[in-house]
């Protein structure tokens, strides 16, 4: 595999994806690193400044021609070449994939490793790779987001987080993994007494991953392998669009609080509901059948982040889903994350942050 | 700081919720992680409040809670669960505890905390006493002036009846004859080999007869020299300790006996009180009436903590030296009778210089005392100190790792504490020829340039379903990943025989067709379809089912799948003992899905007996009382019926008579497998058995990156098969061939010549 190699700090991607809020705290230069079934997004302190960045976890491979290797080389696009094939990586996967017609397809599934992609770990390493500096000392730590076991599937996510710990490890950092949900919690519920307490989920595009935290000690952690992709392949198939089509859809005019205008919409309507009422039934289990819960003298909130979150109308859609299930401690509100898509990146990096003081 | 407030609980969630919510109110709190950790933080932090979580209510904790109730800790103890109804028969008689029933309440837990380290005061009566102060103190004045033999005679008597409450209220000596400490469980292999051990301190008990005459006098010169003349305490040492610190300008000797060392040990607190110096020489007086010299000698050395989580002489001496304690020099007794006073100060990993010289101060008191002669003590002084802990490796580490996790959930903690003995299921002369069988394996494979491949092997008996052999990586010691029982990997071809035995159970037979040729799937929801080819990526038109599976066709496989159906395919998976998800892809009748070695070895003994078998580990433990604790018991299920059992036997010694496992015909005798590659050589497998054992070898990376070169299951794993199979000794029966009238299958119909 002979892969583009870059300054860590020329990111391939376009300024537009590149991203500047205020620092929640004091600062020193850390690293947090969200990897998700559609994105991967980095977060890094500089100076007073939070910057993150995102890159499409997806990649097109066409034929290998040194005469294609080289048009390709000067256009800042990240790729490598394995058995005479290019694989074009990241967000200029889509930019190609519409060039040859085709589909990018994506090193991850269902928020794990790609199973059927054997070259999944190779694109996200080399994905990682450039959007991530250097590190400034041998086995400096950088946090990076890890799903929480599949309800009823232990070990699944086993052999996903060893290989992103090792590509880390690779890179020289020490890593350390945070759960998704636990993420969402640190970079939402830090101040007005929220004391890192409530509920984080982060739906994302393969997976929803949930965390009850008392404290910040994560009480109780766990995933559902639904999420967008879900949503995109069954309303496709409900309606006969290919489900590309359904994302487009779902990104650009979905507004969940306002009745369907036609019967893609009303099928993203239906199934949106179904993934919230499965989150609502499986957090109703999950706080229902375990004895760690505490009682906890107030209610505490719900905090919602990931990209399938960002329509208009997710967060009326999710507290209706509960309107139907008991959980055994009270809700004061739910909430979307500031910067849903960010969220879970900027929760690693603060941990990242907390624990270097 | 000292922790306030120590918590336990077995939930180590619930214990963090506990912590944390008294960390944010301010208060210092410590969260142990064992019983053993709980005792040694009581005797080292003296905290004001024990937490114990008690929610699972279970009988270890419970007598757990038991003895702690019983012991003078000094530490009021919270428990989290439902109050013991003492009326029940047989429920323990606990006091002296407040119970917090319920559900985890973090604001309950405060409450109670607080009420316990701030107790309400009267603060009018206070306020009242302030202004009254100097009045009261006048008042005292007076008195004393005017009462100075009553007052004099009121000390005497306090002092009397403080002393006189010291010893009414001293421990029982008794318990020194049941005094029971955590000790080593040890595992076995099933030929009586050990394995190694699980301990949480490596302690244990050596009989002091045995100890050579100069490790004991090392210990006596440097501790105790006149440790054969006193009573229990000796005043003539203290007051030579008092001049010899003077001499040495430093606290070098203390004034304690060992009898009094180890009243402290076992007994007391490390705090400095009066009330402890004086129970701590009531006791000692007691076990010097009661125990000889040389019982209270082996006691001290037994218990003693040396550093290092070595407590007793033997474990110490195996950590510092990597011998037993009755093999110990005279310098090598001297540095270890150096270690107790200060453990972590003289140890010679923490500051070799200091554990040095007081090595040599032992030497000197041993020269001076007359325990070695003037030759000894100058060849004594030249000995090296050792630079590095021996950490003791163990045999079969793989296996042992496997049998740790399965033992905890068992036993326990118990496991590490309570001195059993397990047997297990290994063969270690089939372990060795196994991890030989890898390394060689490995080593052809870097001969011919191939280097940082990682192997797994696993041998199970085909009758019993108990592991006979299993080496989960190349080194252990780097690398703890059990490629066996943890790693997911593409099973490639050698998946293939759960297609031809779900068609076998059909109705087919070894000798029917199927078309091997080029054919396009289509999957709903999927635009491109996807198209089986075969390793020589030609296609070779009409073959039986047993070709077809000796040649390892994967169109003809895909084809046959297909036929079956994929849903009844994958029942067949875990119906022979498959647990991971079979994907309902034509790609998983060509070993797409991932799953373990042990998952794939297993199905193959099933494949090889007909019956399922849960592949075992543990086949007994024995507690301390030489009682059987645990007997796993054995279950098997018929899973593949008469018929189709002899048939897939027989396909599958085709393989090696006539297909892709040739190679395994060195062995002359009659085995059964099959080959697997992986799209480019990311896996390589080759799984099979002979009449007693279900062997199966995988070869590859943990990053998936191809092996490398033209490699293949054949080249690389079958190779490591036949060694283990040449090497372990196996001399089964030769098998019973059955022949089956030919079947023709095409298009879809099955018709019978």
């Amino acid at each position: 595999m002979t892969a583009i190699k870059k300054d860590p700090h020329d990111s391939p991607v376009s300024p537009d994806n590149r991203d500047e809020e205020k620092a929640p705290q004091a600062f020193n230069d850390s690293i947090g690193i969200d990897i998700g079934t559609a994105n991967i997004v980095v977060a890094q302190n500089r100076g007073k400044e939070v910057s993150t960045t995102i890159q499409s976890n997806a990649f097109f491979t066409i034929p290998s021609s040194q005469t294609t290797k080289e048009i390709i080389a000067g256009k800042s696009v990240l790729f490598f070449e394995k058995n005479s094939k290019l694989y074009i990586l990241g967000n200029s996967s889509e930019y190609f994939a519409n060039i040859f017609r085709g589909n990018t397809r994506r090193p991850m599934k269902d928020g794990i490793l790609n199973p059927k992609e054997h070259e999944s770990a190779d694109v996200i390493k080399t994905i990682i790779e450039n959007l991530v500096r250097k590190p400034n000392t041998e086995g400096e730590k950088i946090w990076f987001s890890a799903p929480g076991e599949p309800i009823g599937k232990p070990n699944t996510v086993t052999y996903h987080k060893s290989i992103i710990k090792m590509h880390l490890e690779n890179l020289g950092y020490s890593p350390v993994p945070i759960n998704e949900g636990m993420a969402v919690i640190i970079s939402e519920l830090s101040g007005n007494g929220s004391e890192f307490t409530g509920i984080g989920i982060s739906v994302g595009a393969g997976m929803c991953n949930v965390c009850l935290s008392y404290l910040s000690i994560p009480v109780i952690t766990y995933s559902i392998q639904k999420g967008g992709d879900y949503i995109d392949s069954l309303v496709g198939s409900s309606v006969g669009e290919p489900s590309t089509t359904i994302k487009g859809v779902k990104e650009k005019e979905l507004n969940l609080s306002i009745k369907p205008r036609n019967r893609v919409e009303t099928a993203l309507h239906i199934y949106y509901e179904d993934l919230f009422s499965s989150l609502a039934q499986s957090l109703q289990e999950a706080l229902g059948s375990s004895d760690n819960v505490p009682s906890l003298p107030k209610p505490i909130p719900i905090v919602l982040a990931g990209g399938a979150v960002l329509p208009k109308g997710s967060r009326e859609k999710f507290s209706k889903a509960f309107d139907d299930v008991r959980l055994p401690i009270n809700i004061s509100d739910i909430r979307i994350a500031e910067r849903p898509l960010y969220a879970t990146a900027k929760g690693a990096l603060m941990m990242a942050m907390r624990e270097k003081g | 700081m000292d922790p306030v407030v120590l918590i336990y609980s077995p939930n180590e969630i619930r214990g963090k919720i506990i912590s944390e919510t008294l960390r944010v109110k301010g208060i210092e709190t410590r969260l142990a992680a064992s019983h053993f950790e709980v005792e040694a933080l009581i005797r080292e932090n003296f905290p004001r409040i024990i937490i114990l979580d008690m929610k699972k209510n279970i009988s270890t904790e419970t007598d757990f809670l038991d003895a702690l109730s019983q012991k003078s800790t000094g530490a009021e103890i919270i428990v989290l669960g439902d109050k013991h109804d003492p009326s029940v028969p047989g429920a323990p008689h606990i006091t002296n505890t407040r119970w917090i029933p319920g559900p985890l309440a973090p604001e309950s837990i405060v409450s109670e905390v607080h009420t316990i380290l701030f107790p309400k005061r009267n603060w009018p009566f206070a306020k009242r006493c302030n202004a009254m102060a100097s009045e009261v103190l006048l008042r005292l004045k007076r008195f004393f002036f005017w009462s100075v033999p009553i007052t004099a005679t009121l000390v005497v008597g306090l002092i009397g009846g403080y002393v006189y409450w010291c010893i009414v209220t001293l421990p029982d000596i008794q318990s020194l004859n049941s005094y029971s400490p955590y000790k080593a469980s040890e595992i076995y292999s099933q030929d009586n080999i050990l394995l190694s051990e699980f301990y949480i301190e490596r302690r244990n008990m050596i009989s002091p007869d045995t100890l050579p005459r100069h490790v004991k006098n090392a210990f006596i010169a440097v501790e105790d020299a006149r440790f054969y003349k006193h009573a229990g305490i000796d005043p003539v040492r203290i007051l030579s300790s008092f001049l010899t610190n003077i001499k040495e300008g430093g606290f070098v000797q203390g004034g304690s006996t060992i009898t009094q060392q180890l009243a402290k040990m076992i007994f007391f607190k490390p705090e400095k009180t009066i009330t402890r110096k004086i129970k701590e020489i009531a006791i000692s007086l007691q076990i010097e009436r009661r125990y000889t010299k040389n019982e209270i000698l082996g006691l001290y050395l037994n218990n003693a903590y040396f550093g290092t989580r070595a407590y007793g002489i033997e474990a110490a001496s195996y950590i510092y030296f990597g011998k037993a304690s009755n093999d110990l020099s005279t310098s090598e007794a001297a540095l270890l009778a150096a270690i107790p006073k200060a453990p972590s100060k003289y140890s010679p990993f923490v500051d070799p210089e200091k554990a040095l010289n007081r090595r040599n101060y032992v030497l000197k008191r041993m020269f001076q005392t007359g325990f070695i002669n003037q030759d000894e003590y100058r060849h004594a002084l030249g000995d090296a100190i050792p630079e590095k802990i021996h950490a003791r490796r163990y045999k079969a580490p793989y296996y042992v790792d496997h049998c740790r996790g399965i033992l905890e959930g068992m036993v326990g903690d118990r496991l590490y504490t309570a001195g059993l003995k397990i047997y297990t299921t290994l063969d270690y002369r089939m372990q060795e020829a196994a991890e030989k069988a890898v390394h060689e394996g490995i080593e052809r494979l870097e001969k011919r340039g191939i280097t940082g491949v990682q192997a797994a092997l696993l041998a199970i008996d085909i009758k019993t379903g108990q592991i006979k052999a299993m080496v989960g990586g190349t080194n252990f010691w780097d690398s703890q990943f059990n490629r066996v029982t943890q790693a997911k990997r593409q099973p490639g071809s050698t998946f293939k025989p759960i297609v031809f035995l779900t068609a076998l159970e059909q109705g087919l037979k070894p000798s029917d067709t199927i078309e091997d040729k080029r054919i396009d799937y289509y999957v709903k929801g999927q635009p491109d379809a996807w198209t089986p080819l075969n390793y020589s990526k030609k296609y070779h038109g009409t073959v039986t089912l047993k070709t077809a599976l000796a040649h390892s066709f994967n169109a003809a496989t895909v084809n046959l799948a297909s036929k079956v159906g994929i849903e009844n395919m994958i029942k067949t998976a875990h119906r022979l003992g498959i647990k991971s998800t079979i994907y309902p892809f034509y790609s998983s009748a060509i070993g797409s899905s991932e799953l373990t070695l042990i998952e794939l070895v297993s199905a193959y003994a099933a494949l090889a007996s007909g019956k399922r078998i849960e592949p075992a580990c543990i086949t007994r433990i024995i507690d301390k009382e030489q009682a059987i604790l645990v007997e796993p018991p054995a279950r098997e299920e018929t899973v593949v019926g008469g018929e189709s059992l002899t048939a897939i036997r027989d396909m599958l010694q085709s393989v090696v008579l006539e297909g892709t496992g040739r190679g395994a015909l060195v062995l002359k005798r009659p085995v059964y497998g099959k080959t697997g590659t992986t799209n480019d050589c990311v896996d390589a497998w080759f799984i099979g058995f002979d009449e007693n054992i279900a062997l199966g070898v995988w070869v590859g990376r943990d990053d998936h990156i191809p092996i490398g070169g033209d490699e293949n299951g054949a080249t690389v794993a079958l190779p490591i098969w036949v060694d283990f199979m040449r090497g372990s000794g196996e001399n089964p029966q030769p098998a019973r061939i059955t022949v089956y009238p030919s079947v023709t299958m095409a298009a879809g119909a099955v018709s019978v010549n």
